[in-house]
């Protein structure tokens, strides 16, 4: 009698695990997507911060270039004005293509190549764009991890009791890290 | 050939070290039992209570300092962000990619490629470097193997094998004791001569074969961290590279303790074979995914 009450004990402790286990795993993960959504935010707006200076830099020495100087200006106040993450993920390869051209024009001038404070904002932009492309795809596997959850057994069964659902990616392509590097070495 | 997926890796590999943890923990209890009944079933309490004591307190002080002991003996230091630029901002760029916080930093003197990691768990974790790989590992490379130390830290590799180092050492010492305790036992009285083969025979074979276990365990970890590599930098090519100069350029480092090679991103010292599988083998598996 009193070893089945134990079996009894055991098999409800257990189950009680169980739940508590996918509460909890369900909590994180999605957590986890939260927390990479807004990591790429601050790598975005990093990026944006660090654009002012940048053509602080150039300007004295890009007299000639105002076109592609006001081009980089509009498409950091637009990533700045943008609302909602795949807004801002746009408007940011928007400025990326501008800044490649920029850098690109920079070339040309051998004064501006050889100013030290150029040069480390050129690779503080480089990393920068390394980070939003981890951000991303730190974002993609959180997605894919909690997705993976909700669609797989026992996972399934438990995310429609705590009323989870599958996620959209939202519509960021993971960045080509390899193509796109704003680097001129 | 057919394609490792990384997340399969990770999850096969997590399994095998659990059970190699747990085997590893049933030779201690198994230890315990026959030493003491060999020494003398009377004191069996007092043996293990005043056994599992001190060994809980042997624990607690190496779990909690691991990483400080891993860096001190091979006399590493802090890495100044001024000064280590692209290091610094590699890590963080891939700590960015696997959510764990960035680690603490350390350089080495050492013209070696190598790098290791340490620590109890993500937040309290160390990456350590040699000066030889910043300077002959070009950024890809470079980048490469921090992933890979990474790799460790996000794995809980760290605590593993901050773990596994921990009770092989308690083993050592235990099995030490008690073959060093026979030479003043007053022979005799009410012991069990079975028992004291028996517990002779572990005593010898039990340091030996867990010592076998980590080994395993530590060259099963090497695998999981350069498929954890590839999750971080989806760039193979990398660690590749790293690996194969790795393969062409070092020799064997004299600074390096044998209780912490299993750290090291690759085996730091000659004739130790075993804490690391063979160079060939992981590109041949990196060059799988």
């Amino acid at each position: 009698m009193a070893l089945l009450v134990w079996i009894i004990a055991g098999i409800v402790a257990l189950v009680v695990l169980i739940f508590v286990y996918y509460f909890n795993r369900f909590a994180t993960l999605s957590n986890r997507i939260e927390n990479s959504l807004s990591q790429i935010d601050v790598q975005l707006k990093r990026r944006a911060d660090l654009i002012p200076n940048l053509l602080e830099s150039v300007k004295g020495y890009m007299k000639h270039e105002k076109t592609i100087i006001k081009s980089v200006t509009d498409a950091r106040k637009a990533l700045i004005s943008a609302r909602g993450l795949p807004e801002k993920v746009k408007a940011d390869q928007k400025l990326e293509g501008f800044l490649g051209k920029l850098f690109a024009l920079a070339e040309a001038y051998p004064d501006l190549k050889a100013s030290t404070n150029f040069l480390e904002l050129q690779r503080e932009l480089a990393t920068t764009e390394d980070r939003i492309a981890y951000a991303r795809q730190y974002y993609n596997d959180s997605i894919l991890s909690y997705n993976d959850l909700c669609r797989t057994m026992p996972g399934k069964t438990f995310a429609q009791l705590y009323g989870y659902q599958a996620k959209e990616h939202l519509k960021i392509t993971e960045a080509e890290r390899k193509n796109v590097k704003v680097s001129f070495e | 050939m057919k394609r490792i997926d990384f997340r399969d890796q990770i999850a096969r590999n997590n399994l095998k070290s659990f059970f190699l943890i747990a085997s590893i923990f049933a030779v201690f209890v198994a230890l315990g039992y026959v030493f003491s009944m060999a020494f003398d079933p009377s004191y069996f309490f007092i043996i293990m209570i005043f056994s599992i004591t001190i060994s809980l307190l042997y624990i607690w002080v190496g779990y909690y300092n691991s990483a400080k002991i891993a860096i001190a003996s091979v006399g590493a230091k802090k890495a100044a962000r001024h000064e280590y630029k692209q290091y610094h901002d590699l890590v963080e760029g891939i700590s960015i990619a696997s959510g764990i916080p960035k680690p603490e930093l350390y350089v080495m003197h050492s013209p070696q490629i190598n790098a290791f990691a340490s620590g109890r768990n993500p937040k309290n974790a160390v990456v350590c470097v040699t000066t030889g790989a910043l300077e002959k590992l070009d950024k890809e490379e470079l980048r490469g193997v921090l992933a890979h130390e990474l790799g460790h830290v996000a794995n809980f590799d760290i605590r593993y094998m901050t773990i596994a180092t921990i009770l092989v050492g308690m083993i050592a010492i235990a099995s030490e004791m008690f073959l060093r305790s026979l030479w003043f036992s007053n022979g005799g009285n009410n012991k069990h001569p079975f028992l004291i083969v028996a517990g002779i025979m572990l005593a010898i074979l039990a340091p030996i074969i867990v010592q076998l276990v980590q080994l395993a365990i530590s060259r099963r970890r090497e695998y999981n961290a350069d498929a954890s590599a590839v999750k971080f930098t989806r760039y193979p090519k990398g660690l590749i590279g790293a690996l194969k100069k790795i393969q062409h350029e070092n020799y064997p480092e004299k600074k390096v303790s044998k209780a912490i090679a299993p750290l090291f991103f690759s085996n730091p010292l000659k004739g130790f074979l075993g804490t690391h599988p063979p160079i060939e083998k992981r590109i041949e598996i990196l060059e799988r995914m």
